[in-house]
């Protein structure tokens, strides 16, 4: 058979083959019927036979090569993974996320040291020389705190509540995903977020203190705060996972390692993302208003207190 | 020559399927794959772009009721998850929902697939996209460059991460089989018929399909290194001796085979 009569004769049910895929990938396999898929796999078969028979007499031609690409969507169809159900979600967020948690402790405690060295490092830097929180912090918050004001309550008067919101989880969410991603250059990247994030908080405790707004400033963080340093420190974890399967992957190859750890980290920095927006909601609604002290402690608590819990005493049972 | 011998068998990738056929896929260039980012980044910022003109101007109204100012603060909340979702959302959300595919990969015929042919589930594009920042996006997009150019298939640090490819998907001519092919020899005794290859007639026929499309100086080109390649197959027969030029004498053999 030539290669001209070979098309003439198959090209009709390769067609066909493309136009069913074409339907199923727009729609789903759910909305089609018993002989839809039937005459699917029938004409799957027919064309893996046609593909056979070009890999024998017609290598090294265009034609091969669309049956490479033609069977490849229609086997990626018909041994598709699991689409995301309701069940997989509830699946991931009950055990998924808390087993990866329990399995990485170590990295988030390392996590958690680098942010305490940036906290300690902070507080030692304003101790040495208070000019020195110019280099983090922005001049409008440091003439604020030098004339014994709380810089929130200008900004929070000026913008108002889900716009700050809105901001303020965002830009959270970005440093708790970098700090994931950043694992992948070898860690620097995350490590120096987390010290960041630490070094700017170290400054601001001990300026506000030194200036009598410590009070004022633990009542500001008192309610997000918490679940918030968390979350980084959780986030930061997760880099570290990646950082570990590239400098030391023990076993396995670099790349297997890199598969493998990351699968389990990036389930560690998807638990940040609801969290963060939680504490960015709470940031701009709850700390800068009036609402008495003891309930913006109670509840920084209290969600610092479920989310612990959550990360390190459910899913246990074994997954099913 | 890379247009002579078929671009995939420098660049593709053998994968297994349990029919127990090898399946071999081009993994796409660095070229194309840079491309479709660049589509992809310049839709990001033409709509970040109207949507912040958008903001300016009604927030610019002077009178300050309270209608301004909801819709100021609405558009302004709008623009910063935009902003939020073109960096983390953009990649993620239009490869799951299409299937390994975003505006700019479809308009360049990429799909990124499992590396053992699979189509990608969401935790596969998860893991590719979020660490796009490490390896694609700004100075640090200088890394995944050099990645794909190292990498046995074309794989950078996020695409190691989550055992993903990006193939390249033909488009075919199918229009070089609808002649059937009858060659005019039998009619004619002096003009003797010539068997090619299935891939060397294949090639021929692209060749003049196409030759109307292509720069005179390309196809002058293309053809004297076709008929270079062709030449010792009509060894023997008038045609080895034929005085005809490049182009003709392609034509020529196309009627014998």
């Amino acid at each position: 058979m030539t290669l001209g009569s070979f098309v003439r004769k198959h090209r009709p049910g390769w067609q066909k083959l493309e136009t069913m895929l074409a339907f199923i990938e727009a729609r789903g396999p759910s909305r089609t019927d018993r002989p839809f898929l039937q005459e699917l796999t029938a004409l799957y078969r027919a064309t893996t036979g046609d593909l056979a028979y070009a890999q024998t007499h017609f290598r090294g031609t265009t034609v091969l090569l669309f049956l490479h690409q033609l069977v490849a969507r229609a086997h990626n169809q018909i041994y598709r993974p699991h689409r995301l159900s309701l069940r997989a979600v509830e699946r991931f967020f009950r055990k998924e996320i808390p087993q990866a948690l329990r399995l990485h402790l170590q990295a988030v405690i390392w996590s958690a040291i680098v942010f305490l060295m940036g906290i300690a490092l902070g507080i030692s830097a304003v101790q040495f020389d208070e000019r020195s929180a110019s280099i983090i912090l922005p001049n409008h918050i440091l003439n604020s705190i030098y004339s014994g004001q709380m810089w929130t309550g200008s900004i929070f008067s000026v913008v108002p509540a889900p716009v700050a919101s809105t901001f303020l989880f965002t830009s959270n969410i970005s440093v708790a995903l970098l700090a994931f991603a950043g694992g992948l250059s070898f860690g620097i990247i995350t490590a120096w977020l987390l010290f960041q994030n630490g070094f700017m908080l170290g400054v601001i405790f001990k300026l506000c203190a030194n200036y009598g707004l410590l009070g004022a400033v633990l009542e500001f963080i008192a309610g997000h705060g918490i679940i918030e340093i968390s979350a980084i420190i959780v986030s930061g974890g997760a880099g570290f996972v990646v950082a570990q399967a590239l400098l030391n992957p023990g076993a396995y190859s670099r790349g297997d390692a890199l598969a493998q750890q990351g699968r389990s980290a990036v389930r560690m920095a998807v638990a940040c993302v609801p969290v963060l927006v939680i504490a960015g909601c709470i940031e701009a609604f709850i700390s800068p208003s009036h609402l008495p002290v003891w309930f913006k402690i109670t509840l920084g608590l209290l969600l610092g207190a479920i989310f612990w819990l959550y990360l390190l005493f459910t899913g246990k049972r074994s997954v099913r | 020559m890379s247009t002579l011998t078929s671009t995939w068998e420098t660049s593709r990738t053998e994968l297994e399927l349990p029919e127990e056929i090898d399946l071999q896929l081009e993994v796409a260039n660095v070229g194309s794959r840079t491309l479709a980012i660049l589509i992809d980044i310049t839709l990001c910022g033409f709509v970040l772009l109207v949507v912040y003109m958008l903001t300016f101007l009604l927030a610019r109204d002077e009178t300050q009721s309270w209608l301004t100012d909801l819709t100021a603060n609405t558009m302004t909340t709008i623009l910063i998850l935009l902003i939020f979702g073109s960096q983390w959302c953009y990649f993620n959300l239009f490869e799951w929902v299409w299937n390994g595919q975003t505006p700019g990969k479809r308009l360049l015929h990429l799909r990124v697939i499992k590396a053992d042919g699979t189509p990608v589930s969401w935790i596969d594009v998860l893991l590719r996209n979020l660490s796009r920042p490490v390896d694609t996006l700004g100075p640090m997009g200088l890394i995944g460059l050099l990645m794909i150019f190292a990498s046995r298939k074309a794989q950078r640090l996020g695409d190691l991460m989550a055992r993903t490819l990006v193939i390249h998907e033909t488009e075919i001519d199918w229009s070089i089989f609808d002649q059937v092919e009858s060659p005019t020899a039998a009619t004619d005794k002096a003009r003797s018929v010539i068997r090619l290859a299935p891939d060397q007639w294949e090639l021929l026929h692209r060749y003049l399909n196409r030759r109307e499309q292509l720069q005179s100086e390309v196809r002058q080109r293309l053809a004297a290194a076709l008929v270079e390649k062709l030449k010792p197959l009509v060894k023997g027969t008038d045609l080895d001796l034929s005085t005809l030029a490049p182009e003709e004498w392609l034509i020529e053999l196309a009627q014998r085979t």
